[in-house]
């Protein structure tokens, strides 16, 4: 039971628009934009949260009001022009038919995008500095452009109006153009749109204004901004204040949506969204402290991955709208399992932060747990029966076996899950070994309590073998066996151990140590970190331009600032080509790739990162049994259709590392794309 | 002539005593307050009340009436035919005495089995002390007017054994006459009494009379505190108990170790109108007793340390009417209770500590936890219900009660809700002008807040038109049904199991295949025993092919929960709890879920740990039926979201 959870299901009223609970996402971009408007994935994406019981759905995180804020960055939606209304309207009568509302963010992103793309256009600014995250270097805006981006904003507005939306918000949040102007780290004018705070409030009000003369006073308009950009020349908490008093008490605004911190640069960035390394709603504080002085809702999120938090955020009156959106990438039917006394069954988020980081490369928005999150379409969120029982059996307990054997049981067939193990959950358990990495330990958890109540018959500290499978006379074998670590192709790898070993235990080194990395991945970073906490001096190398390649925008700034911190020697550009030993010491002999000039390391430990090779005895020992040869079928796994059938003896399956060593969300996709239609 | 003509005058002798017996009692009794009786009808159904009314109770057990009916029929009817030997011409007519035989041997063999419940060992639930001189009293009369009337019938052939028999019957007689004012015999007379004079009539003959009487505000004193205060048929009432123990039997607070027990309390009561001459209690004590002074008597207070009843006893009453509907004498136990709490309440403000703020909330908010009106309909926001301020009219009013406070209890009103949409049925709720419908300020003994939210709430359901009220709270159904009547509120009120068996036989609602589980159906004290309503709930299980299972206790005699007569803000300790172990009997079913009806049973239920079955409101598990059939019917994930009522 969570305390005061009545308070997050209590309705708010904000302008005759009732919202039927406490609990929204907010708009952000999941990179399902398809030329600039919000089509089918991306309405089903906040449909799916509006059927899981949510109160308000925002989307369209930084949607473009102008032609010179383009939309193609993070494939985000264009609200410069007519053509996006009929989508408005088809997103509002699918959210609306749930019972949810729907809002959108609107915005010009100034200096925070890029030029070379869309129209090609420059980007603009309240003056020519640039930003270090976009890297665009602004023009000064000039007063007539600023009377038509006032105009673009205005039109936008209407837009959304007609196009059935709730309301929307102006993102004045992360450095968009509106706390471009109201920065005096950015804003440098002399003119009457610069220098005191009056002024520089001055365009934010032009363009609520004309926002609130297009759609009238009963439209819901909010405004998002930081509660304190925490940068030195940047809007103090005191300014932010002031800000949202004011732009309240004018009646421009009905809702506040405040965030901590800018994202100016990337651990800015990494900040104002926080992961797993930070505490949960870091920022609280800010958003209840800008309650005190306003009359109006205060929205907030920023890592509330858990009702209890939210209860108390909304209960002891921090904030009127608790914002969990990454929770609802992880669940989208929290609400409901909250309602329904069901909170057992909340797959919560870890903060991995696995979704953002994708869109920042150019990715779509995807849960490193919840397969069917941005999927609604082809995956399902409930797993529907099966028409006859099967009998499953599942080899392996890591996620990839979790996630079969939760899916298989739902469909209603007697599951049996062998684990080697004495502990369920496989490579994650070892992976959340390390430092801050502890919270990827929820992901089994839940799978794990899921597979429980499923009444799947779990066999843990069992290993498997042909006999024991045959012996259960299955119509499906899942084999989910996962990898081993791969130890490389150095010479003389065999005097390294890997961050398993490190991680494990197996291995606990002192003194100096050589890290190499060729995965780029949170692995040999977290295990760097953990290294150099344990007081070794660590030295990571790495085959790739920079450390940690692989790491996404909102992890990497996190692992860099600690390895920073404990005096890890970051050396990229450095292929291990051998080891051996001298004396009691090791040499590592290190090819940097540019040059392939030769250096050496006299180390006490070499540790090496290479993944993992898969596991897969089990599976060459049954295929010779099984009717598919222990082959899926990719037309029918990728069309959504159930395996061929046919054949003598039981149906093989390999899914997860066991197949090809990837990560946490491949080997969960795999499981249940290929498990719901068994 | 034999030795049998002097048993028409032990008998005349009898008849002398117990008047003048139970004359002692009456001159108590008419030292309470005034009642009106209607006389002429309460003795015209005399007859029926005892031998239809009474007799139903009393067979529910086949030893009490085995043992009933001969011992009392056949001391009735010795004596009747005993007194005919007064007649000259029959005194000695050897026929008469053969049929006074035959009375006094049925009397024997039922002596025979009372003596059987006692000795060698009495059941638990009876009481002992003077109780178990009874056997030894009825053995006596009833042997020794048998062989003295039998003896006489074939001629006294040995006139010296029927002196010693008709020594025998007498020592037995008068011992059973003197028992007419303070011991067992004493039902005989008083309970007589009881049924002409009854003072709910109305529960006789398969009637049902269960509302609490509403009393004058402006009256000197409020609620009972001394035994005068009650009306004199009550104080007759108690002394109709005959300590069977039924009562006791079935009360919940008792089986838990609360310092209550029916029997014991009416006994109480009784004793507390004698004074300081009463004979002991010979029952058992009531559980993890409280000490009180003991000290009783017609113009002493009742409840109290220093009283003859301690405080935790009364506020241990669930109010569940288990010990009424066990009573063999018709006992209204549950009245008792209520009015005497109204004095603590109204004239001493001593209620439980945990029930001060609840009754201060009640008054001061309307809300017994103090939270908004407007709050109740939060939980529904987004469904789409109407407020009928805003429509002005409705077939159905929705009256969401206490339990829409409740974040359990809100899924079982959504699902209500939905039901009523698929349905397509006219409803509307209140909103914010639902005040709370009164029922745990009664049962508190706050009539007077009671009476204020009575009379706002029909002031507010006057200004609108609906057919019938619909409630999901079957406290608030018997209030509204039946206790605001008292105040000019006069409703069709109906249950939300009863309407969803009418909308699945008018086909408004249609379910899917069978539902693969096992349920056993916790009947809620007020919409069973309170109002009749057994088999809606049932009827609705069964056509959503749910395998039914019952619980031993079930129906009529189903137990508490726990949850009624303010049981769960007055809080008073016992062993254990009484919904653990009302979960304990559904889970001796072994079915898989625990339907339930009430916002108290399931609050109750689902606050039991451990390993038990799942509770379910009878609307919840149709919800899951009606949404099988719906997802059966139609195309699986990919398609478009219907549009559902937002």
């Amino acid at each position: 039971m969570i305390a005061h959870a009545e308070a997050l299901l209590k309705p708010l009223t904000i302008k005759g628009l009732t919202i039927r609970n406490r609990v929204m996402s907010t708009s952000h971009a999941p990179g399902y934009g398809v030329d600039g408007k919000p089509k089918e994935r991306y309405q089903l994406y906040h449909a799916e949260k509006a059927k899981g019981g949510i109160g308000l759905t925002m989307f369209g995180g930084s949607s473009s009001v102008a032609l010179d804020s383009p939309a193609t960055p993070w494939a985000q939606i264009s609200v410069a022009d007519d053509s996006v209304i009929p989508y408005f309207q088809s997103f509002a009568e699918r959210v609306h038919g749930h019972g949810a509302k729907l809002m959108i963010q609107l915005t010009h992103m100034g200096r925070r995008t890029r030029w070379d793309t869309d129209n090609w256009l420059p980007v603009k600014s309240a003056s020519p500095y640039r930003e270090p995250a976009s890297r665009s270097i602004p023009k000064e805006l000039e007063h007539e452009e600023i009377a038509r981006i006032v105009r673009d904003f205005a039109d936008a507005a209407r837009r959304c109006k007609e196009g059935g939306l709730d309301g929307c918000e102006i993102s004045a949040a992360h450095g968009h153009l509106v706390d471009q102007f109201w920065s005096p780290s950015v804003n440098h004018r002399t003119d009457q749109y610069g220098g005191s705070l009056q002024n520089r409030m001055r365009f934010g009000i032009e363009v609520l204004s004309a926002m609130r003369e297009a759609v009238g006073d009963d439209y819901v308009i909010g405004i998002r901004m930081s509660g304190d950009e925490m940068l030195k020349g940047g809007l103090t908490h005191e300014d932010c204040v002031e800000i949202a008093a004011e732009y309240a008490q004018r009646g421009l605004v009905d809702f506040l949506n405040i965030i901590g911190g800018q994202a100016r640069d990337d651990i800015a960035h990494a900040v104002s969204i926080p992961n797993m390394a930070f505490p949960v709603a870091p920022f609280l504080s800010l958003p209840s402290a800008i309650k005190r002085e306003v009359d109006i809702p205060i929205f907030h999120a920023q890592r509330i991955t858990d009702l209890a938090t939210a209860a108390r955020a909304v209960h002891d009156g921090h904030v009127d709208m608790v914002a969990m959106t990454r929770a609802h990438i992880a669940d989208p039917h929290l609400v409901n399992k909250l309602a329904d006394g069901r909170t057992d069954d909340i797959r919560q988020c870890v903060g991995a932060g696995y979704c953002i980081d994708r869109i920042y490369v150019g990715g779509d928005a995807l849960c490193i747990q919840n397969a069917a999150t941005g999927r609604e379409a082809t995956m399902p969120h409930v797993i529907a029966r099966a028409n006859s029982a099967k009998k499953a059996v599942v080899v392996g307990g890591g996620v990839a076996g979790l996630e079969a054997a939760r899916v298989l049981a739902h469909r209603g067939h007697d599951v049996t899950l062998f684990e080697k193990e004495d502990r369920l959950g496989g490579q994650v358990n070892i992976a959340a070994r390390s430092t801050w990495r502890e919270a990827l330990s929820g992901i089994p958890r839940w799978l794990v309590g899921q597979v429980e109540k499923l009444s799947v018959d779990i066999r843990v500290g069992v290993v498997a073998d042909e006999a024991a499978i045959k012996a259960l006379d299955p119509d499906i074998v899942i084999v989910a066996t996962g990898g081993t670590p791969n130890p490389g192709h150095a010479s003389g790898s065999d005097h390294a151990v890997t961050t398993w070993d490190i991680l494990t235990g197996a291995a606990e080194p002192s003194g100096t140590v050589l890290l190499y990395d060729e995965m780029g991945q949170h692995n040999a970073a977290s295990v760097a970190e953990l290294l150099a906490k344990r007081g070794c001096l660590v030295e990571m190398a790495t085959h790739d331009l920079m450390i940690a390649q692989e790491i996404g925008t909102t992890n990497l700034p996190v692992h860099l600032r600690e390895l920073y911190k404990l005096g890890v020697v970051m050396t990229p550009n450095m292929e291990l080509i051998e080891i051996y030993p001298e004396g009691n010491r090791l040499i590592a002999a290190l090819r940097n790739t540019m040059t392939d000039a030769e250096e050496e390391r006299v180390v006490d430990h070499v540790v090496v990162e290479y993944g993992t090779l898969p596991q897969d005895d089990l599976h060459f020992a049954l295929k010779d049994g099984a009717s598919n040869r222990g082959l899926t079928d990719h037309r029918a796994l990728v069309a959504g259709e159930p395996q061929p059938e046919g054949g003598e003896g039981y149906a093989l399956y390999r899914i997860g590392d066991a197949v090809a060593g990837r990560n946490i969300h491949a080997a969960i996709y795999d499981a249940l794309r290929l498990c719901k239609d068994l | 002539m034999g030795a049998a003509a002097y048993l028409s005058w032990l008998v005349v002798a009898m008849i002398g005593i117990a008047i003048f017996q139970i004359a002692r009692r009456v001159l108590l009794w008419r030292r309470g307050r005034p009642a009106e009786v209607a006389w002429l009808a309460g003795l015209a159904a005399l007859p029926r009340r005892y031998l239809v009314d009474v007799h139903h109770v009393v067979n529910r057990d086949r030893g009490a009436s085995r043992m009933h009916v001969p011992v009392a029929g056949g001391l009735v009817a010795a004596c009747v035919l005993s007194l005919a030997g007064l007649i000259p011409a029959l005194t000695g007519s050897r026929p008469l005495w053969g049929l006074v035989f035959a009375g006094f041997s049925a009397m024997l063999i039922g002596a025979g089995l009372v003596t059987a419940r006692r000795y060698p060992h009495k059941l638990p639930r009876l009481s002992a002390g003077r109780y178990q001189r009874l056997p030894v009293l009825l053995l006596a009369f009833a042997a020794g007017g048998a062989f003295t009337a039998g003896l006489t019938s074939i001629g006294d052939p040995l006139p010296p054994l029927s002196i010693l028999t008709l020594f025998v019957a007498a020592l037995g007689g008068i011992g059973l006459a003197l028992e007419v004012a303070r011991g067992p015999m004493r039902h005989a007379l008083a309970g007589a009494f009881h049924l002409v004079a009854h003072p709910r009539p109305d529960r006789f003959g398969d009637g049902r009379d269960t509302a609490l009487r509403t009393i004058d505000l402006d009256a000197p004193k409020l609620g009972v505190e001394t035994p005068v205060d009650f009306p004199w048929n009550r104080l007759l009432g108690f002394d109709a108990c005959v300590q069977c123990g039924r009562c006791e039997a079935a009360c919940p607070a008792f089986a838990v170790g609360q310092p209550l027990s029916p029997k014991h309390l009416i006994a109480d009561l009784a004793r507390a109108q004698s004074g300081g001459d009463a004979p002991a209690y010979g029952g058992a004590p009531y559980p993890n007793a409280r000490s009180v002074g003991g000290t009783g008597g017609p113009d002493r207070p009742i409840i109290g340390e220093n009283a003859v009843i301690h405080p935790d006893t009364l506020w241990s009453c669930t109010t569940c009417r288990a010990c009424v509907e066990e009573c063999p004498m018709m006992i209204e136990h549950v009245d008792a209770i209520i009015d005497l709490r109204r004095f603590q309440t109204l004239e001493l403000g001593a209620v439980p500590a945990k029930a001060v703020d609840p009754l201060d909330n009640l008054r001061g908010c309307d809300e017994q936890n103090g939270q908004p009106l407007a709050a109740r309909a939060d939980f529904a926001a987004g469904m789409g219900v109407p407020v009928i301020r805003d429509i002005g009219e409705a077939d159905i009013l929705l009256w969401l009660g206490q339990g829409a406070y409740d974040l359990r209890y809100q899924r079982t009103l959504r699902a209500l809700i939905r039901l009523l949409q698929m349905a397509d049925v006219d409803f509307a709720i209140l909103g914010d002008e639902e005040r709370d419908c009164g029922d745990l300020a009664r049962r508190l003994g706050d009539e007077a807040t009671f009476q204020r939210l009575a009379l706002d709430n029909i002031a507010v359901l006057s200004g609108y038109r609906f057919k019938r009220i619909l409630t999901a709270d079957p406290h608030a159904l018997h209030v509204l049904r039946n206790e605001y009547q008292g105040h000019g509120g006069h409703y069709e009120v109906i249950h939300h199991a009863a309407l969803i068996a009418e909308l699945l036989e008018s086909g408004q609602l249609s379910v899917g295949a069978r539902q693969d589980l096992s349920v056993t159906y916790h009947d809620p004290c007020y919409l069973g025993r309170y109002n009749g309503e057994f088999d809606a709930p049932r009827a609705v299980l069964d056509w959503i092919g749910v395998e039914r299972r019952e619980m031993t206790r079930s129906g009529r005699r189903a137990m508490c929960c726990g949850g009624g007569g303010g049981a769960p803000v007055t809080d008073i300790p016992g062993d254990t709890r009484i919904p653990d172990l009302r979960m304990a009997q559904a889970k001796d079913t072994d079915a898989s879920i625990v339907a339930v009806a009430c916002p108290g049973c399931t609050a109750m239920l689902e606050g039991v740990v451990g390993e038990v079955p799942e509770v379910r409101d009878v609307a919840e598990l149709v919800l899951q039926a009606v949404e099988a059939g719906r997802v059966a019917a139609q195309p699986a994930a990919g398609s478009p979201p219907q549009r559902v009522t937002a």
